[in-house]
C-alpha cells in the first residue's frame, strides 16, 4: 500500500473559513511528514517580520507520522510558531518548534484527518476551536475566559467526549504573558517561549479534537513485526520497573548532581527536595498514548498549608532547583506554585520564579528600588513570591514588566540578562540546565544554536553524565553516518575531549526533527532503547519507503535548515547563538567550586573553547562560521533554492 | 497457538497508554481504531484515570490468544488460571 495521504486543515479564526487540502506526496517525503513538513508549510506561509501577537501570526500543529499507533513511545505533537520571547535587544523574536506528548491529542488528530492544523486570523471575542473529523467549529468561549487550564480541560472533555484531545491556556495566555505555555491533555506541557500568549492574542482558549477514523501505515505486517520487536527490547530495561513507579520523578540521583545550583550543600538539598520527598507526592505515574515508560504524574501534597491539593504533570525537578535558588526549604510551597501554573494560569514557572529570585536578589543589593516596583517591597521571601507570580500572571504593575521578559527588565531598569547566577539566558529564555554543574554536554550546546532555546525532544544517551563511549558511538552509529563523519565526532582535541560536542550536536538536532517528525520520544533514546536505525525500520513500514537511517537523518537535516532559514530571515545569526556568560563564571558552593567542564570532565573550559566548538558545529552544518548561518551551497545540496534570497 | 478463555481486568494498574485498544483494532482491521476495537475506555474526567473495558458481545478473545493481552505492560490486564464460568472479570 502507498503512503497514506495525509491533510492539512487551516482554520481561520478571522472570518471562519476552514480549508482542507492533500499534502503534496513530494513534501511529505521530502520533510518526512509530521513538523517536518509543518516547519516547510510556515516557512512558506508565515510573513516574516510580523509581530507575535499580530493576526498574522500563524501557529502549525503536526502530530507525527507514528501518533495514533501502536509503536512504543509515539504519542508526540509538534507545533512551529513564531513565539513571542524578546529574544535580543532589538526586539527579535525566533520561530520555533515545541513538541509535547499527552495522551489523546496526536490520536485525535489523526484520527480526525488533520495531520497539519494551521491556524491563523484572531477571533472577535473567546472561542474554542473544536473538530470533530471534518466537521471543524468555532465554538464561543467567553464563559471559559478568565477561567483555570484544568476547569476548561474538565468541561470540554464532558462537552466534546471521553477521547478528546485538549490544548488549553490559562489566565498568563489570555493576558499576553510572553512566558505563557498550554497545557495539553491536562498532563502534558507544550510552548516554553509563549505559545500560550499566541493562542491568547488569537482569542483562542482552547483546541478540543475527537475522530472516529483510523491511522493506517503502508505495510501493516511489516510495521507490526517491527514495533513488537521494539516493544520486546524495551520491556527487557532493567530499569524499567523503577522507571514506571515514578515516571519523571525518577532520576534524583543523577539530578541531584547536574542541576545542583550551589547554594544549600547536596546532603540538605537531598533532605529537602529528595526522592523521599518524590515518593511521598508521586499518586500516579500516567503512560501518554501507546507508552510503555509512563512517566507523567499525578501527585498529592500531603501536609503544610496546601494539604490535599492535587497536581498533573512533572513538578519535581523545577521546584527543587527553584527552590533552593528562592531558599524555599518546604518543597509543598514550590509545588504549589507548579500545580497552579500547570492547573490554572499556565505561565513558565522556571522563567517566572528565576526571574523572581533575580529582582528580588537586585531589590535586595539596591539595584532596584521601591520606586521602580511601584511601591512592592521584594523581599526574599515566599509570601513576595507569590505576589510577585501573581502579578506577572495579571500583568499588574511590576508584573507586567516582567510578563515581558528578560529584556524587558533589561530596558527598564538595566538589568542584564547575563547578570543572572544560574543555568545562563540565551535569546531570552533562561536554560533550564546549568552546564557548569552538568558539564557541557550536547544538549548544552544545543540550547544556544537551535534557533528557540529550549530541549524540545532532543535528548539522547550523552544527556546522562559519563556514559562510555562505546554507549555514545552505540547511539551515533544507529544514525548512519560515513565512516569519517563518525571518526571527525571520535576525535580528540584539546578544547573538546574525548569526542567532539559540536560536531556532535548537528547531528543530534537533525535526529531530533526525525524524532519529533515521526512523533518518537525523546525518553527512548536518552535511555539508549531505541536508535536511528529502528526509526528508519518504522518509517519505512508507516509510509512504504525504503530509506536508510543516514538518509532520515540527511532529512532531519534539511528541516534544520528551513527552520534556521526562516530565522535567518528574521535576523538571527551568529551573534544571537551566544554562549551564557554565567557558565564561565565559577559557581563557588559549599561543596567547593564548580566550573564548566567538558564531557568526561577532563577539563574547565573556556569561551575560547566553547567557540572553537560552536566553529565546529557550523562547520560540520557546512554553514559560514562567521555568521553561523547556511551557505549557499547547502542550500542548494538539500534542494533548498528557494530560500537563497534570505541570505 | 495458546488457548486463554478469559480476561481480568484491573483498572487500578491501568495507565491509560490504550495500547489495548490499538491492539484490538488492527488485529481485526489492520488500522489502528479504538473505535473499532472490542475495548472502551473509561476516562474519570476528574482524576485523569482511565480503565479498560471490554465488550463481552463482540470480543472473540482472538481465538485463545488476546492481541489486547500481549499488548498491556502495565499489568491491567491479565489472564489467570483456568476460569470458565466467566470470560471478563473485572477485579
Amino acid at each position: 500500500m502507498a503512503r497514506p495521504r495525509s491533510w492539512i486543515v487551516t482554520v481561520d479564526l478571522s472570518t471562519g473559513k476552514v480549508d482542507r487540502e492533500p499534502v503534496d506526496e513530494q513534501v511529505n517525503s521530502t520533510f518526512l511528514g509530521g513538523s517536518g513538513v509543518g516547519w516547510k508549510l510556515v516557512a512558506d506561509r508565515l510573513k516574516p517580520g510580523i509581530d507575535p501577537f499580530s493576526e498574522e501570526n500563524l501557529i502549525c500543529v503536526n502530530p507525527g507520522i507514528l501518533a495514533g499507533t501502536l509503536t512504543p513511545g509515539t504519542p508526540k505533537t509538534s507545533v512551529v510558531t513564531k513565539f513571542p520571547t524578546i529574544a535580543s535587544d532589538d526586539g527579535k523574536h525566533y520561530i520555533g518548534s515545541c513538541t509535547t506528548g499527552g495522551r489523546y491529542l496526536g490520536v485525535a488528530l489523526r484520527r480526525a484527518g488533520c495531520e497539519h492544523l494551521f491556524i491563523k486570523g484572531k477571533a472577535d471575542s473567546p472561542v474554542y476551536l473544536a473538530i470533530k473529523d471534518d466537521k471543524v467549529e468555532l465554538v464561543d468561549a467567553r464563559d471559559f475566559w478568565g477561567k483555570g487550564i484544568e476547569a476548561v480541560n474538565n468541561e470540554l472533555v464532558c462537552r466534546e467526549g471521553p477521547e478528546s484531545g485538549v490544548v488549553v491556556i490559562g489566565t498568563a495566555g489570555e493576558n499576553l504573558v510572553r512566558q505563557a505555555l498550554t497545557i495539553v491533555d491536562k498532563t502534558n506541557s507544550l510552548g516554553r517561549g509563549g505559545l500560550g500568549a499566541v493562542m491568547g492574542s488569537k482569542n483562542l482558549k482552547a483546541i478540543v479534537v475527537n475522530g472516529s477514523g483510523g491511522v493506517k501505515v503502508a505495510q501493516p505486517s511489516e510495521f507490526m513485526n517491527v514495533s513488537e520487536e521494539l516493544r520486546q527490547r524495551i520491556l527487557k530495561w532493567p530499569k524499567r520497573a523503577h522507571w514506571i513507579e515514578l515516571g519523571l520523578a525518577a532520576g534524583w540521583d543523577t539530578f541531584k548532581h547536574t542541576q545542583y545550583p550551589g547554594i544549600w550543600p547536596k546532603d540538605e538539598w537531598d533532605k529537602l527536595y529528595g526522592e523521599k520527598t518524590r515518593m511521598e507526592t508521586v499518586e500516579e505515574v500516567i503512560a501518554d498514548n501507546s507508552c510503555i515508560l509512563a512517566c507523567r504524574l499525578k501527585w498529592k501534597i500531603k501536609g503544610g498549608e496546601y494539604d490535599g491539593e492535587i497536581g498533573f504533570g512533572s513538578p519535581f525537578s523545577k521546584s527543587a532547583t527553584s527552590g533552593m535558588l528562592l531558599g524555599v526549604r518546604d518543597f509543598r510551597k514550590m509545588i504549589h506554585i507548579v500545580a497552579d501554573a500547570n492547573s490554572n494560569t499556565g505561565i513558565d514557572f522556571y522563567t517566572t520564579t528565576r526571574m523572581i529570585d533575580f529582582v528580588t536578589k537586585m531589590y535586595e543589593i539596591g539595584r532596584l528600588s521601591k520606586e521602580d516596583t511601584g511601591g512592592l517591597e521584594l523581599t526574599r521571601e515566599y509570601k513576595t513570591y507569590l505576589k510577585l507570580y501573581e502579578m506577572t500572571v495579571n500583568r499588574e504593575g511590576f508584573g507586567d514588566v516582567m510578563a515581558d521578559g528578560w529584556y524587558r527588565l533589561k530596558k527598564e531598569y538595566g538589568l542584564e540578562p547575563q547578570e543572572y547566577w544560574y543555568a545562563g539566558i540565551c535569546k531570552g529564555v533562561d536554560f533550564i540546565y546549568d552546564a557548569r554543574p552538568s558539564n557541557f554536554h550536547p544538549l548544552m550546546m544545543s540550547f544556544f544554536t537551535r534557533p528557540r532555546p529550549h530541549h524540545g525532544g532532543s535528548h539522547t544517551r550523552t544527556n546522562s553524565r559519563n556514559k562510555t563511549l562505546e554507549e555514545i558511538r552505540e547511539q551515533v552509529e544507529g544514525w548512519g553516518l560515513s565512516e569519517e563523519t563518525v571518526r571527525n565526532i571520535f576525535t580528540e582535541a584539546p578544547y573538546t575531549g574525548k569526542f567532539n560536542v559540536g560536531r556532535y550536536t548537528r547531528y543530534m538536532e537533525d535526529m531530533m526533527r526525525v524524532k519529533n517528525s515521526i512523533g518518537l520520544c525523546s525518553i527512548y533514546s536518552y535511555q539508549g532503547l531505541l536508535f536511528g536505525n529502528d526509526q528508519a525500520r518504522l518509517y519505512n513500514a508507516a509510509t512504504g519507503e525504503n530509506v536508510s537511517a543516514g538518509e532520515l537523518v540527511a532529512r532531519g537535516e534539511r528541516i534544520s535548515n528551513v527552520a534556521k532559514m526562516i530565522n535567518v530571515r528574521e535576523g538571527f545569526s551568529r551573534d544571537d547563538d551566544r554562549v551564557p556568560e554565567v557558565w564561565f563564571r565559577p559557581m563557588d558552593s559549599p561543596e567547593g567550586r564548580i566550573e564548566m567542564q567538558d564531557y568526561y570532565q577532563t577539563k574547565v573550559l573556556t569561551k575560547e573553547d566553547v567557540n572553537r566548538l560552536l566553529d565546529d558545529y557550523y562547520e560540520e552544518r557546512g554553514w559560514e562560521i562567521e555568521k553561523g548561518i547556511p551557505t549557499q551551497k547547502k542550500l542548494k545540496e538539500l534542494g533548498l533554492a528557494e530560500y537563497l534570497k534570505d541570505l | 497457538m495458546k488457548n486463554i478463555d478469559h480476561l481480568i481486568i484491573s483498572p487500578i494498574k491501568c495507565r491509560g497508554c490504550r495500547s489495548c485498544q490499538l491492539a484490538c483494532s488492527f488485529i481485526k482491521t489492520e488500522e489502528f481504531n479504538p473505535a473499532k476495537s472490542m475495548i472502551r475506555m473509561e476516562r474519570d474526567v476528574e482524576t485523569g484515570h482511565t480503565a479498560p473495558m471490554i465488550l463481552p458481545l463482540g470480543c472473540d478473545l482472538c481465538n485463545g490468544d488476546p492481541a489486547c493481552l500481549k499488548a498491556c505492560t502495565y499489568g491491567a490486564l491479565s489472564s489467570g488460571p483456568e476460569r470458565s464460568d466467566y470470560r471478563v472479570l473485572v477485579q
